[in-house]
């Protein structure tokens, strides 16, 4: 499922630890990594429909949260070429985003205009090449979590899921504020 | 079942990587109303688990040895919940008394809705800490996120550190001192001044929570304006 | 009487030549008159005023040569219900599957409260708390009282929570999916204020999302923790407004609902826009279909409970509710109007505050005649609980034998065997919506 040379999408319906043997995760090898699950509100449970959504080479998306105005969003990237496969709004902000780089953007200018042309709930997770991005909307109710060792950075929706990595006692943490834009790539980490 | 008690000590042991979490608050719940049983307590190896010592109502200590999820020590009433560790949202929300302590960071929504007892964070609380406050005193070492004091009532809120945007919106009777910076206040939350009566007030709160090295007179004061309590069409833009 | 005489006079100013607007009709030219005048949009009680679809568009087909008819009065007919019995260890078992609403203790007068408890405790059915907590009054005189925990949490407390036989968590209502709770300064009295930590006599704005929690994956762990510090004893319901009802009820199953209330946009309010009561939500007919839809599809129908509201006022519409799916429907407004609201014995003060008898929908301003809808100890003196409890159950008798009645007509010995396929549509509007044949056809629209 995959769009680019180097990073690598999975994805299945199913229970977590069914998904881990299943692609024996273990055996995975990278500098970084993205996981979700998802509690489909509006679109059907399939594995179309499971994040991450490819946003363009070597860039995906996970979101929690609920977008309110990504119908006619859609429509508007669809005239401007990009391709749907599915009704979730989640595939809409990731194809926001290729929209915006393919235009020119980086992928900081591409976020910052989610701030502007997406309406609703949101806390993006972005995985690219070489790093990932973190925003959330202004109100910002979903949770994120973030952690910054000299040795790695950690997102996630609970402090449970860093707390298991190794230095996670001694990590700084905080939460990230609404509408900014937190990125990191690999030469930095 | 890996519950064991050290004569030694006195206190209750609650291993969650071996007992269920249904077990450990079952038995907590059984305290209630002066029944007799352990008044210490550990839990061991919370591992993020949501909803851990909520509902309590005895007059115990629980000392809870690493990180909790959701709703921990919600609703509690009498008990002192310390959490040696980071807590998840919705922490001791509805407090209804006693003491809740959180070594670590606390997420979201920390103390919403608590009618009283006492909320303590040795780190920093995120977004919408104190929000719908009723009543309780919520303490804060580092510094709080975003809408914090949302719809305060009453009760106060106290940030050693500093407070992100809208800052006490549509605040009601509720008290807030910050000793850091205001990222921003929210509708009708204006800077008040702080007499004599309010240090007073901050120096009682401060001890209690164990922060007295902190001085009361280095922090600033907010509450309402009052403005927004009947509604008055020349305010409609702030609703 | 005097309504009449009042309308005629109005048409009486007709003359050949006049003619009134469609698209500005009278309620429309006084509605500007009065915003322009006023500067603020129109808060109001009741419910939706406009002509929805409704239970009133079926009908049923009762038994004759191809089915048999029960005997009325001496058949039985059973009308039982228990809500609740997914995960909690005391479902409640009901004897009629007719409820009352949340309405809180705020938007009503104590004494209305406590009528409502005693009411539904001699027919054996529930009451609801509502946005403002939990009164003395209510729980001593209801035997079964659903406890509500709303995103204001207005007098909140978990003393009150193991109290109550039920938890329901509110996300929305009919009148207002998506609004947040309204209580104008006039009804906060000094008790009220103190119920809710708040200063008296302030306009009241409750939030309109939870504080914390926000979402389904949040909910899930939110009844979790309510089941916790309830030691997994009480049934927890969830209540939306209907609107994207399929999705809604579907998650509320996956949060780990026990039973689901589902309040189409004619459910009452005590105090709402008139532009959110008008047009926001889904009427009733519909949200029933899409509700049992959900369930049906994740083979949860009957396994987590169906609760239906909004603008159920006869037995006929109970029945109806229960064809399409529905496990117990509830009852606010037409309690209300049970209870003396509306009622003409008290015309002449109604035409003191500018409305009138039947016409009456200023809940908000606690100035209610009938000593309902206020907070002014003098007026809600005027209003006997007793009488007013006799009343309701009185009423949900009625209710009760009306739909026993159709349920027997039908060939029924219990309420709940009625199916959609008792029922036919009047109208097409009605026949795509319920997804049962226009009368007389094979017909469902969209099927």
């Amino acid at each position: 499922m995959s769009a680019g040379r180097v990073i690598e999408i999975y994805k299945e319906v199913g229970r977590p630890p069914q998904f881990v043997e299943q692609f024996r995760l273990e055996d995975f090898e990278g500098s970084h990594g993205l996981g979700h699950t998802r509690m489909a509100t509006e679109s059907k449970v399939t594995t179309e429909g499971s994040h991450p959504f490819s946003t363009g080479l070597d860039l995906c998306l996970v979101h929690n949260g609920s977008l309110s105005n990504h119908n006619r969003l859609r429509e508007r990237l669809r005239r401007e070429g990009i391709d749907f496969q599915t009704e979730n709004d989640t595939e809409v902000a990731a194809g926001y985003l290729a929209w915006r780089m393919r235009e020119g953007a980086s992928l900081e200018e591409a976020l910052e205009g989610c701030l502007e042309d997406l309406d609703g709930f949101y806390t993006f997770l972005v995985g690219t090449a070489d790093g990932f991005a973190v925003l959330r909307d202004p109100i910002a109710c979903k949770p994120a979590v973030l952690a910054e060792t000299d040795d790695w950075v950690a997102m996630s929706s609970e402090w449970r899921a860093i707390a298991v990595l190794p230095g996670a006692a001694d990590a700084r943490m905080w939460e990230p504020e609404p509408t900014v834009v937190y990125a990191w790539e690999k030469a930095l980490v | 079942m890996a519950v064991e008690t050290s004569e030694m000590t006195g206190v209750e042991i609650v291993d969650l990587a071996s007992t269920p979490l249904r077990e450990l608050n079952r038995r907590l719940h059984g305290l209630a109303d002066g029944a007799p049983g352990p008044r210490r307590w550990r839990v061991l190896n919370p591992n993020g688990a949501h909803a851990v010592g909520c509902g309590l109502d005895a007059d115990i200590d629980v000392e809870i040895e690493g990180h909790v999820g959701y709703y921990c020590a919600g609703m509690n009433k009498l008990a002192t919940v310390r959490v040696h560790g980071n807590a998840g949202p919705g922490l001791a929300e509805n407090l209804m008394s006693g003491t809740v302590i959180v070594e670590g960071s606390a997420s979201q929504s920390a103390g919403a809705t608590g009618r009283g007892g006492l909320l303590v964070v040795y780190g920093d609380a995120s977004a919408r800490c104190g929000i719908s406050m009723k009543g309780i005193d919520i303490v804060v070492r580092g510094s709080v996120g975003h809408l914090s004091a949302f719809m305060a009532q009453t009760g106060c809120l106290v940030v050693g550190g500093d407070v992100g945007e809208a800052l006490g919106d549509s605040i009601y009777e509720a008290c807030l001192y910050v000793r850091g910076e205001v990222a921003g206040l929210g509708a009708d939350c204006v800077e008040k001044g702080l007499e004599d009566e309010h240090v007073a007030e901050l120096a009682r709160l401060l001890e209690r929570a164990g922060f007295d090295d902190l001085d009361p007179r280095d922090f600033r004061r907010y509450g309402s304006a009052r403005q927004l309590y009947n509604f008055k069409i020349d305010n409609a833009g702030a609703y | 009487m005097l309504e009449t005489e009042r309308m005629r006079s109005h048409d009486g100013a007709w003359q050949p030549g006049l003619r009134e607007s469609y698209l500005f009709d009278r309620n429309v030219i006084a509605e500007i008159q009065r915003a322009s005048r006023e500067g603020i949009y129109d808060i109001r009680g009741f419910g939706a005023k406009r002509r929805v679809p409704h239970f009133d568009d079926l009908l049923f087909l009762g038994a004759s040569v191809s089915r048999y008819p029960l005997e009325g009065y001496r058949e039985r007919c059973g009308t039982d219900v228990v809500l609740g019995t997914r995960f909690a260890k005391k479902p409640l078992e009901l004897k009629i599957p007719v409820t009352i609403a949340g309405m809180s203790f705020g938007a009503l007068s104590a004494p209305a409260k406590e009528a409502l408890g005693r009411g539904a405790s001699e027919v054996g059915t529930s009451t609801t708390t509502g946005d403002g907590g939990m009164t003395e009054e209510e729980r001593r005189h209801s035997t079964t009282l659903v406890y509500q925990v709303l995103p204001s949490r207005y007098g909140m407390n978990p003393d009150d929570l193991r109290r109550g036989d039920a938890i329901e968590v509110v996300v929305g209502q009919g009148a207002k999916p998506g609004g947040g709770g309204m209580l104008l300064g006039h009804k906060i009295s000094d008790r009220v204020a103190a119920m809710r930590n708040l200063p008296k006599g302030i306009d009241q704005r409750s939030a309109c999302r939870h504080p914390d929690w926000t979402g389904p994956d949040d909910l899930e762990i939110k009844i979790h923790e309510l089941r916790e510090i309830t030691d997994w004893e009480k049934p927890i319901f969830v209540k939306v407004g209907a609107t994207r009802t399929y999705y809604d009820v579907q998650l509320a199953v996956k949060a780990g609902a026990d039973a689901i209330v589902v309040d189409g946009m004619q459910g009452g309010t005590a105090a709402t826009q008139d532009v959110f009561i008008e047009h926001v939500g889904i009427p009733t007919l519909p949200a029933t279909r899409l509700a049992v839809d959900a369930l049906e599809e994740l083979g949860m129908h009957r396994q987590v409970q169906l609760i239906i509201s909004g603008g159920i006022r006869t037995g006929a519409d109970v029945a109806k509710a229960l064809a399409l799916g529905a496990d117990a429907v509830s009852i606010g407004t037409a309690a209300l109007i049970a209870m003396g609201d509306n009622s003409p014995e008290y015309d002449e003060q109604y035409r003191k505050i500018g409305s009138s008898a039947g016409f009456y929908d200023d809940w908000q301003a606690g100035r209610d005649p009938a000593g309902i809808s206020t907070q002014d100890d003098e007026l809600a003196a005027r209003f006997d609980p007793v009488l007013g409890g006799r009343k309701i159950a009185n009423y949900l008798r009625v209710l009760t034998l009306e739909a026993q009645t159709l349920a027997r007509a039908c060939g029924k010995s219990h309420l709940h065997n009625l199916e959609p396929e008792d029922l036919v549509a009047l109208t097409v509007e009605s026949a795509a919506m319920a997804r049962v044949p226009l009368a007389g056809t094979n017909w469902i629209p969209g099927a």
